[in-house]
Parts: C-alpha cells; structure tokens; sequence
C-alpha cells in the first residue's frame, strides 16, 4: 500500500510536469488552432537559461521567476518575429514553422551548452517526509507543489482578470473581439510568452530528474501531447487533469509491468490512440474532430 | 455642422469583386439613420467599411477625423460600436463575460455600474443568465446580448446589421423599441441597416437607400413612408 | 466533364532529367553516387508523403516508421532467410503498404491535428518497437546487408561505355532510380486519372467531394495505403543502399525530414518531392562542408554555421521559406516572382480585407 501511494504521488509530480507543457500547447491551440511542436524545445532552453543563472550565483528560487519572465519575453518575440508574419497561412504551413523551430532551438542549444548531459542540481532535498504513515519523497510533493501554484495563477489570469478574459476572447473569437475594441494581434502574442512561460516551469522541473541536454524533452512532449489528447485539445483544465492521469498511469505501469523500460513511451501512443479511438473529443473536450 | 458620420463617395469590395461603387451618407450626432436595400446592395459592406473590415477608397469620417488606416481595434475604441452580420457573440465565454467585454476599456467604474443596471432593465433575461454560456441563449436573446454589449462600451455611435435577423415579430418590436429608448435617452446615433424596411422607416428619421452598391434613393423616413412608387420599388411593399 | 487544370507536362524536361540522371553516374565517384541514390530514395519516400498530404489531405508525422518497416521486412528476409534482396522490394513495399492501408482505417476518424500527433507519437515510438523482438530484428545491433555486385551484363555495359568497373554503389543507384522512375511515372499517371482527381476533391473539401459521389472513406485509405507502399520501397532501398540499419536509422527527425522535403519541393506536384529530396538530402551536408569553404563570406558566420551545425542553418531555412515560399520551389517556380508578395501574407485574406467569419459566432 505505501509503495503504491508513493508511485501514485510520484506520478502526480511527474505528471505535473506533464501537465505544464500540456497547458502550453493547449494556449496555444486555443489561441491559433495549431499545436506548437517547438513547445518542448523551448522548455528546454528556459531550463539551461536557468541553469546558466544558477551556474553565475544566482538562487535557483530567484533564478525559476527569472527564467520565466524571460521565457515569457522570449515567447512573445518569437511569435512576433516567427509567426506574426505567416499568420493567415493554411495551418500546414504554421505547422512546419513550428517543427522548424523546433530544429532551430534544440540546434541553438546544442551550440551555445554542447550536447554533454549535464547535472542540474534540485532545489527541494531528496529526504523522505513522513505524512500519517506514508513516506512521500520531498522532491516528489516539491514538484507537485510549484508546479501547482503555477497552474493556478494562470487558471486566476486567465478566468478571473480582464487581461485574461480579453486572451480567451481573442483566442477563440478574433473577429467578434477586435470590434470589441481588443488587440487581438499583441493579445496572441501575450498567448504565446504565456504558454512559453508555463513551459518554462516544466522544463525546469525536469531537468533535475533528467539530466539537462538538448534533446531532454523530446519523450516529455510526447506524454504533453497524450496528457492534451485525454483532456481534450482545447480545454486548459483538461491538460492539467489529463497530465496528472498520463503520470500516474505510466508511473504504475513502469513499476507493475515487467521490463517496461523505454516501452513507457509506448504507453504514452497508446494513450493517444485508445483516447482517439473511444472519445475523441477528449474528458473535457468540445469537438475537436473536424468542424466541417 | 458635420455630421457624426460622414461617408463620402466610398467604394469598397472584395478582391476583384466591387461591392460599393461610391456610397456617400451622413449619420448626425444623436440620430438614428437606416440603411435599406435588397440583399447583396452593400449594406453590410457599407458598415464593415466603417470599423475596417474591408478595404475602401473615398473617404470616410468620425467625428470630423478620417477613419482611413486605422485598424478595427481602433477605430472601435472612438466610440463606434458595431452589431455585425450574426452578432458576433463569443460563444465561448459566458453571458456575464461578453458583457464585461463590452466595458473592459471603460475607466468610469461608476457610469459602468450605472449602464450595468440600465442593461439589466432592458433586458432583464441576461441578468437570469448571466453565468451561462452565451451559447445556451436563443437567437432572441443573443441579439439582446449583442445590444447590451454594445451599449456597455457606452458608444457616441452604433452600427446595427439586421438586427430583426431570424428572430420572430412579436421580439423585434420589444427590440426596436429598446433601440428607440437607447438613442433617446443615451443620445447615441444609429446606423441601422435592414431588410425589414418597414420597422427601420418607423424607427429612423433620415433613410438612405442601397441598390447595387450605390445610393439609390434618400430622404426623410417619413416622407419615403408615404411615397407609395418609392416604396413599391425599392422596399418591396 | 472538366479537364483537370495542371501545368501541361513538359516532356522534353523530363527527358533531360532523366538523361541527366542515367548519365550521372558514369562521370562521379562511386561516394557520390550513393549520396544521390539515397537522395533518389528519399524521392521516393517524399513522393508517397505527397501522395498522402498533397493530394489527399492528409498529414502524416510518421512516415519514417513505414520506411522503418520497409527496411527491417527487406532486411529480415535477405539476412535470415536468404531470399534474393532484389525480391524482397516488392515483397517489403506491398507489405508496408497493406498495412499502410490498414493504418487509414481508424485515421479517418481523426481530425488532421490528432492524426499529425498520432503519426508524430508512432513516428518516436518506432525505435523502441523495433527493439524487442531483438532476435528477429537484431535489437539494437542492427542488421547488415549484403550489398550486391552488379549483374555481368551490366557490369560490362557499364565498363564500356565509361572504362571503369562498377561498383556495387553505382549497382545500387541505378536500382534506384529503376525505382524512382517507375513510382514517379505511377505517381503522375494516378494524379492525372481518377484516383487523383478524388483525392484532390476530398483534400479541397471532403463533404463536397462526399456530396458529389466521391467513395471519401475509400480514397482516404487508399491514399494511405499507396503512400506506405512508397515508403515501404524507400526504406527497402535505403537499407540496400546503407548496407546496414538499426532502430537509430529512423528516428523521428527522419519522419520530420519527410514532411519538410515534400512541404519544401511543393505539393502535390510531381517534380516537387524530387526537389524536395535534394534539398533535405543535401542542406545539412552542404551547410557543413560547403558554406565553411566560401571565402568571401564574413568569419564569424561561417563558424557560427559550421558549429551550429545542420540543425540550426536546417531550421533558420526552413523557417525563411515557409515565411517566403510556403508553396514550395514547384510553388515558386509556377506562380513566378510577382506573385511573391501575395504569398506572403497567405491565402489572400489580407489583400482583399475580408473578414472570414469566426467558426463560433452564432
């Protein structure tokens, strides 16, 4: 029993991580109806800009709302720079844009930091506390715990802020929203430093469970993408519920099921696939299939 | 005096295809002015014209200032509010929400308060349902949702397209009256622009006429009123 | 009945391509002649992919697992069981594109966002999957291949025309191009029959094309299954031509590689996935060796571009000619120059003014 407690509470961290970059990629879709595929390689590069801070002095506590202020910046100009021009493009278009920046990013990270693992240390200690009985790792119930305070300020932005009521607004309604007086154009770009800095925290999470190096959060995304699935494409909740649910269940599979090693990834497609098969639209999801 | 709104010989279109061929009307402070014709006349191209929505050439003016290059968001932000073709509710966002749209540019928290309370006197069916869907209303009360909304952003001018659209008589006269009410005591213009000719000529004090993209035929509602051959060619009744 | 409106073939520009490429190898090296034929291979792969998003409509992220498929089906039967590897093609592409077909079945249900993610999740999964019946797949060993000397016949057709003896590389190139000629004409005969007028409608638009009597569920997978069969061939010549494989060979960036060279060339076009081919084929190993050796460029880019490596000069240009050209070099070259400026504001919306209106509003 406790062991399953731990796995299952370890699952919620690592889902938590999950659910940050889930919730990146659904802003965005929601924002432009296309999934950005450089989301996770963007989360990467906040982790090793984090990790250059923390390596000149700075706190890893000071350096985490540093990185993603400028996640946050970064994200923006990106959008600006990158996808402003292309906006009204077929989404297949915005989609190689974004499967560009993806090479482009992890091939920039590779050449300023190498492609040498390197260690990043954790700021929560690797102790074991004790709650009613059960000994819950420290690290597991840190993660949990920032990550959670994270997606809660977004989900009070979001829902109960102007700024966020005028994101949503231009996110789904662009037209309705600019004779409404709202900028949509800078409100997607505030989308986009929004999202990437979400990601950012997932990318700082997980770079001292997984060693930090380029292509860290390439198997990451993949869980992002089932955790969005589950949840439905175009609801933040969903990401968020859908994450913790992906950790938890590869989690268990990886410590019930023998030899699962690098089939947890499997695990994760098969997510995908039995969700797309079943409900389509995801747990909380609104029709996602085509809107013919 | 210049008038609120003035359009002078606008021509507007779509790609290769023109639509207006050199529109020129005027909407005076405080009055409400309809904009009459058969489908495909260019009325709603008359009024995205207005909030940018279409590329135009002429020259069109709000108070006194040239509208040209100024994007929607902007334009908007002058004081025009525009009621378009369909509504334009977000459908994703909650009754309460699309309200607090409409007022999120407002500074005047008390006046905002004020018109919060007259909104729900006019339509007291959104204050029912205020923390529903807008999705879940009717097509009524989604048109009631896109007038309060409009009101919220406390307009010097608004633009209305159909409002009478799909939505059965006995609403559109408890519509149109809530129009009248709105332009007498806010004093905000009108540019109405309808099929339904008959309650837009009852409403409005200067009518212009649209027949492929041109102006056929304006004047005093009342006088086309009663001018039965103007009537019968152009409004169909 | 109305004629489908495609650029008129030029066939004399096709005979010069081909001459070119028959020709092609007799004055290189043997190195340089598998180079191009993996170029030519990786035609092939990016002509299926253009099949299926070109011309049907449909976006696939994992197509690298279906040359995986090729290849392991190929390799498999000529290491274990000793078949004549010029049989396993057919053998390994029919296979793969059977179970392409197969794969189309529950791809209909999927919007093109979920299906790009599920065919990007298969396309990372593949690598893992291969590993575990490492008996039959060598695991993460790999399998080599024996690469075939060539034919007395044409070896010495080959010694008398250039003088020299042919390698089993420049064997290899003129399978492929064997190949590539005969998938490419196919190709180009189903575009301009039925099965791609269908295909063409379904990607304009399914519920008119539905409405019009076109079988879409049909096409759909059809066009699923043919583009696995592409891949599948692809993989089986890859393999032949590398002489060895491994679950390392397809990785993702392959798949991503696929759809970058079809989107790049332009689709649905026939010459597009050649050009595509070679600009995927080429770019990294040209940003690595080629820029270095321009002189008149400044120091710090050339270093910065050697460094950096293929991946970041891969994804600036990638970038740029989505950014300028998302119609791909077919694209370019079709609507010439002037039309430049329109493309790069998309579809034409903003030229025109016109609001679309939002899919929510009531």
């Amino acid at each position: 029993m406790q062991e399953f407690l731990q796995l299952v509470v370890s699952g919620i961290a690592t889902g938590a991580i999950f659910a940050s970059l889930a919730l990146a990629l659904v802003l965005i879709y929601n924002a432009m109806g296309l999934v950005n595929f450089a989301q996770g390689e963007m989360a990467m590069f906040a982790a090793f800009i984090a990790y250059t801070l923390i390596n000149h002095g700075m706190s890893f506590w000071i350096a985490f709302p540093v990185t993603m202020v400028l996640a946050f910046g970064g994200g923006i100009l990106i959008q600006r720079i990158v996808i402003k021009p292309v906006e009204r493009a077929p989404v297949l278009t915005l989609v190689i844009i974004t499967l560009g920046l993806a090479t482009l990013v992890n091939g920039f990270a590779g050449f300023i930091w190498g492609y040498v693992p390197r260690y990043f240390g954790s700021p929560f200690s690797s102790d074991s506390i004790d709650l009613g009985g059960v000994f819950l790792n420290e690290r597991d119930l840190g993660v949990i715990g920032v990550s959670g305070l994270v997606l809660l300020a977004v989900y009070l932005l979001l829902q109960h802020t102007t700024v966020g009521l005028t994101l949503r607004a231009a996110a789904h309604h662009p037209e309705a929203s600019r004779l409404l007086g709202v900028h949509v154009s800078w409100m997607l770009a505030l989308g986009w430093g929004l999202a990437s800095a979400v990601g950012a925290v997932s990318g700082m999470m997980v770079a001292p469970i997984l060693l930090l190096e380029p292509n860290m959060m390439q198997t990451i995304i993949i869980y992002a993408f089932a955790a969005a699935v589950l949840g439905g494409i175009e609801s933040p909740l969903g990401a968020v519920v859908g994450g913790l649910v992906v950790g938890v269940v590869i989690n268990l599979a990886g410590a019930y099921i023998p030899n699962a090693g690098d089939l947890q990834l499997a695990f994760g497609l098969g997510i995908i696939i039995l969700v797309l098969i079943l409900k389509p639209n995801g747990l909380f999801g609104r029709a996602a299939t085509r809107r013919v | 005096m210049t008038a609120l709104l003035e359009l002078e010989n606008v021509r507007a279109g779509y790609g290769p295809t023109s639509v207006l061929h050199g529109v020129s009307l005027e909407v005076p402070d405080g009055s409400v002015v309809s904009l009459l014709g058969a489908n495909g006349a260019g009325k709603t191209t008359t009024l995205r014209a207005i909030t940018g929505g279409v590329r135009w050439t002429g020259d069109i003016r709000f108070a006194g200032r040239s509208l040209r290059r100024s994007p929607t968001e902007d334009i908007v932000r002058r004081g025009i509010a525009h009621v378009p073709e369909g509504r334009g509710i977000c459908t994703e966002l909650t009754v309460d929400e699309n309200l607090r749209l409409g007022a999120h540019l407002r500074q005047d928290k008390a006046e905002v308060k004020k018109d919060y309370a007259r909104v729900f006197e006019y339509f007291p069916v959104l204050k029912e349902r205020r923390r529903l869907s807008a999705s879940t209303l009717s097509g009524g009360e989604q048109q009631m949702l896109a007038l309060a909304r409009a009101l919220l952003m406390r307009p010097r001018l608004m633009l209305l397209d159909e409002p009478s659209l799909g939505l059965a008589p006995m609403v559109v006269r408890s519509i149109f009256e809530i129009i009248r009410s709105i332009n007498r005591t806010s004093k905000v213009a009108v540019l109405l622009v309808e099929q339904n000719a008959r309650i837009a000529l009852d409403l409005s004090t200067t009518t212009y006429v649209l027949e492929v993209g041109r102006v056929a035929v304006h004047g005093a509602s009342a006088e086309l009123q009663g001018d039965e051959s103007v009537r019968r060619s152009y409004l169909g009744y | 009945m109305q004629r489908v409106r495609t650029a008129p073939p030029r066939y004399w520009l096709v005979a010069v391509v081909v001459i070119f490429f028959l020709g092609f190898p007799t004055v290189i090296s043997s190195f340089l002649a598998s180079e191009w034929a993996q170029a030519l291979i990786l035609a092939i792969a990016i002509m299926g992919l253009n099949i299926l998003v070109g011309y049907s409509g449909q976006l696939s992220l994992g197509h690298g697992a279906f040359m995986a498929m090729g290849a392991y089906i190929s390799a498999i039967l000529a290491h274990q069981y000793k078949v004549d590897y010029l049989l396993t093609i057919p053998i390994a592409a029919l296979t793969t594109g059977v179970v392409g077909f197969l794969f189309g079945v529950p791809a209909l249900r999927l919007s093109p966002l979920y299906l790009a993610l599920a065919t990007f999740a298969l396309a990372v999964v593949s690598p893992s999957i291969i590993k575990r019946p490492h008996e039959l797949t060598g695991g993460v060993q790999g399998i080599l291949i024996a690469q075939p000397d060539p034919p007395p016949v044409v070896g010495d057709l080959f010694t008398t025309v250039t003088g020299t003896v042919m390698t089993s590389d420049q064997w290899i190139y003129y399978i492929a191009l064997a190949c590539a000629l005969l998938l490419f004409w196919l190709a180009w005969n189903l575009s301009r029959h039925r099965p791609g007028r269908a295909m063409r409608a379904i990607r304009d638009g399914e519920v008119a094309a539905a409405a019009s009597g076109v079988n879409v569920a049909g096409y759909k997978t059809l066009a699923f299954g043919i583009s696995a069969f592409y891949a599948g061939t692809a993989g089986s010549l890859f393999a032949l031509s590398t002489g060895f494989i491994s679950p390392d060979t397809f990785p993702v960036s392959l798949s991503i590689q696929l759809l970058v060279g079809a989107v790049i060339g332009g689709l649905a076009s026939i010459p597009g996935p050649l050009l595509g081919a070679i600009f995927a084929y080429f770019l990294p190993i040209g940003s690595n060796q080629w820029v270095p050796s321009q002189t008149w460029l400044p120091e710090q880019i050339t270093s910065t571009v050697k460094n950096a490596g293929p991946a970041v000069s891969y994804g600036v240009v990638l970038i740029l000619i989505m950014i300028f050209a998302p119609n791909g070099i077919v694209g370019l070259i079709r609507t010439g120059y002037a039309n430049l400026n329109r493309r790069l504001r998309g579809a034409g919306d903003r030229e025109t003014g016109q609001i679309p209106p939002d899919p929510q509003t009531v």
